[in-house]
């Protein structure tokens, strides 16, 4: 008589099975910052092998050079700003490519920092920095990373929420990140705004102190999304969701327990990664805080990577969030579609295959709510009416993105 | 574009090189039997290896398997060779085109182009070939040394894998250079 004999699980199974990635091995950019954790986790732990992936990580050193390489094929995917990928896509400063976002890599821990010469003179505080825009006659200059980023955007929403006007009251321009600390010693800025470990780097070499943590703005905020071109994702499915299911382990990995995070700063703060101090990165990573101005706490809504999937679901009220904004500053002259554009990039199907494999929870609607600084609410449920709902905005500028590109 | 003509028959090479660089191509010209390939192609960097020959001998299919090796580069050759199996030698060889009777000179533009676009193609597959079996052999490697661990330690899969983690994020490493360190410590402590 036959038996059946129980299937043997094969670690390799999935590797060599229909689901198999089409393409084993990717070049993946990404920007020195600890928000990379969970890329460069993936990449060396042995991550990436399981779903039949080598990753070979391409550091940047600019969000505008990450693009070009994305666009032009040389990057199969890359670390990206929710704007940035919602930027690319809207053709806002570059010829307009359809995107994909796999999945979110993190939320919350950046930061607006200011010089030493303003906390000297007194302005460590938004109704202080409010008077100082509003009646001194030099222009403060804020930088931040990428026009259509992430950190422009948290830079726009708190000055607004002050009374400051970004685009008149303040001079704002582009710097990358890692550069930050050189530009307010060399005193070309005034402040920036931009992802850790380089505020807290600011403090360390007492070049500046931190104003206010992007966190205050939004709690648990989008932050890094994982993005492709929307030709990559459809090309490349099974590569699109082994990439995500890798990401999805190494996060869930990082924040595990405190010893996986300790580690993962240790990893990353090297010369090849980082290349930042330990010193510097591993606080804020752990979520402790330091202003440089005497104030010091644990925050409640720390840098975070996983939180069982609630960070890394590609939910569509996210993406259109930053479209509201686009359309609130004027980098957009009409309101697009928005839940259509949202429903084109946000890969929420793909996120759901790869989750569902590891028993990571989704929520059903790709909807969530959260109530900013000022007050204010957002579901996603009315993009116009909340693009035009802020006092302070842009509206009906004809400004354009970037003449010169 | 570069190209290393080879002729390894006292035949007529002035017509074909000629004809290529009519054709603007740059062309090297080699002929003689007791050519050095792989040196040849190291000094003159062709983008395409053209060799004309009556009959391809051993010794040059077997200087085209190391140059293939070595420094992959597209081949064509044409021959008036039409023994099957000496085809199939070339092809195996590495010959992205093997072209048998007549340079029809209008044709080689073509001739060219299609050996390079077979020839990108070749290398493709073979480097992701490469990178798979890399992949797998990492992999293995890491299963061994996490079952090392787990018979040192008494200690669960799971486990073992946290460890071997911890130390390499401590060492700014990767898993697989943890996992051969490992393995190397055993092989040692176990000789």
């Amino acid at each position: 008589m036959q038996t059946d004999t129980p299937k043997q699980s094969d670690p390799l199974a999935w590797v060599a099975g229909n689901d198999a990635p089409e393409k084993p091995v990717l070049n993946i950019g990404f920007m020195p910052l600890t928000d990379s954790a969970s890329l460069i986790v993936a990449a060396t732990q042995g991550f990436a092998q399981q779903y039949g992936l080598s990753i070979n990580l391409k550091r940047q050193n600019s969000w505008a050079g990450l693009r070009d390489r994305l666009l032009s094929g040389e990057l199969d995917a890359a670390q990206g700003l929710y704007g940035l990928a919602y930027g690319i896509h809207l053709g806002l400063g570059c010829p307009a490519t359809p995107m994909a976002v796999l999945m979110g890599l993190n939320q919350n821990g950046q930061s607006i920092n200011l010089s030493r010469a303003m906390l000297e003179a007194g302005v460590t505080s938004g109704e202080a920095l409010a008077r100082k825009a509003h009646h001194d006659g030099a222009k403060l200059r804020l930088a931040q990373t990428f026009p259509t980023g992430t950190h422009a955007m948290w830079l726009y929403y708190w000055l607004a929420a002050h009374g400051v006007h970004p685009l008149r009251d303040v001079e704002t321009l582009v710097v990358p990140p890692s550069q930050m600390v050189e530009h307010l010693r060399a005193g070309r800025i005034d402040g920036f705004c931009a992802g850790e470990p380089w505020g807290a780097c600011a403090i360390a070499e007492r070049m500046g102190f931190t104003l206010a943590t992007s966190q205050s703005i939004w709690p648990d905020h989008p932050e890094k999304v994982l993005c492709t071109t929307a030709a990559f994702a459809e090309q490349y499915p099974n590569t699109a969701r082994a990439l995500i299911m890798a990401l999805l382990d190494a996060s869930r990995f990082i924040d595990d327990n405190a010893a996986n995070r300790a580690g993962t700063a240790q990893l990353i703060s090297a010369s090849e990664y980082v290349d930042a101090p330990l010193g510097a990165l591993l606080p804020r990573f752990q979520g402790e805080y330091d202003d440089g101005n005497g104030r010091v706490w644990q925050d409640s809504h720390p840098l975070r990577f996983h939180a069982g999937g609630a960070v890394n679901q590609p939910y569509l009220s996210d993406g259109i969030w930053f479209m509201t904004q686009f359309r609130r500053w004027g980098l957009l002259r009409h309101d697009p579609d928005y839940l259509a554009v949202a429903r084109q990039v946000q890969q929420t199907g793909l996120y759901r295959e790869a989750a569902s494999a590891l028993g990571i929870a989704t929520t059903p609607d790709d909807m969530r709510s959260a109530r900013l600084m000022d007050g204010i609410e957002w579901d996603g449920s009315n993009p116009h009416d909340y693009a035009h709902g802020f006092k302070l905005h842009a509206l009906s500028d004809d400004k354009t993105l970037c003449e010169s590109c | 574009m570069r190209i290393l003509l080879i002729n390894d028959t006292a035949r007529k090479v002035g017509r074909l090189s000629e004809a290529l660089r009519d054709a603007g191509f740059e062309v090297f010209d080699e002929s003689g039997l007791s050519i050095d390939l792989p040196v040849r192609v190291q000094s003159c960097k062709p983008d395409v290896i053209l060799i004309d020959s009556d009959s391809p001998g051993r010794d040059v299919l077997e200087q085209l398997c190391l140059v293939s090796r070595d420094q992959p580069k597209p081949i064509v050759m044409f021959t008036d060779e039409q023994d099957p199996v000496i085809m199939r030698q070339a092809i195996q060889a590495g010959v992205s085109a093997y072209i048998v009777e007549g340079i029809n000179s209008t044709r080689l533009k073509a001739i060219l182009d299609v050996a390079q676009a077979r020839f990108e193609t070749d290398q493709q597959l073979r480097a992701e070939l490469q990178a798979r079996e890399q992949q797998l052999n990492e992999r293995k490697r890491i299963e061994k040394a996490k079952g090392l661990l787990m018979t040192m330690k008494q200690c669960s899969e799971p486990e073992a894998y946290t460890l071997m983690r911890r130390q390499a994020m401590a060492r700014q490493q990767k898993l697989i250079q943890v996992a051969e360190q490992i393995i190397a410590m055993h092989e040692m402590l176990n000789d």
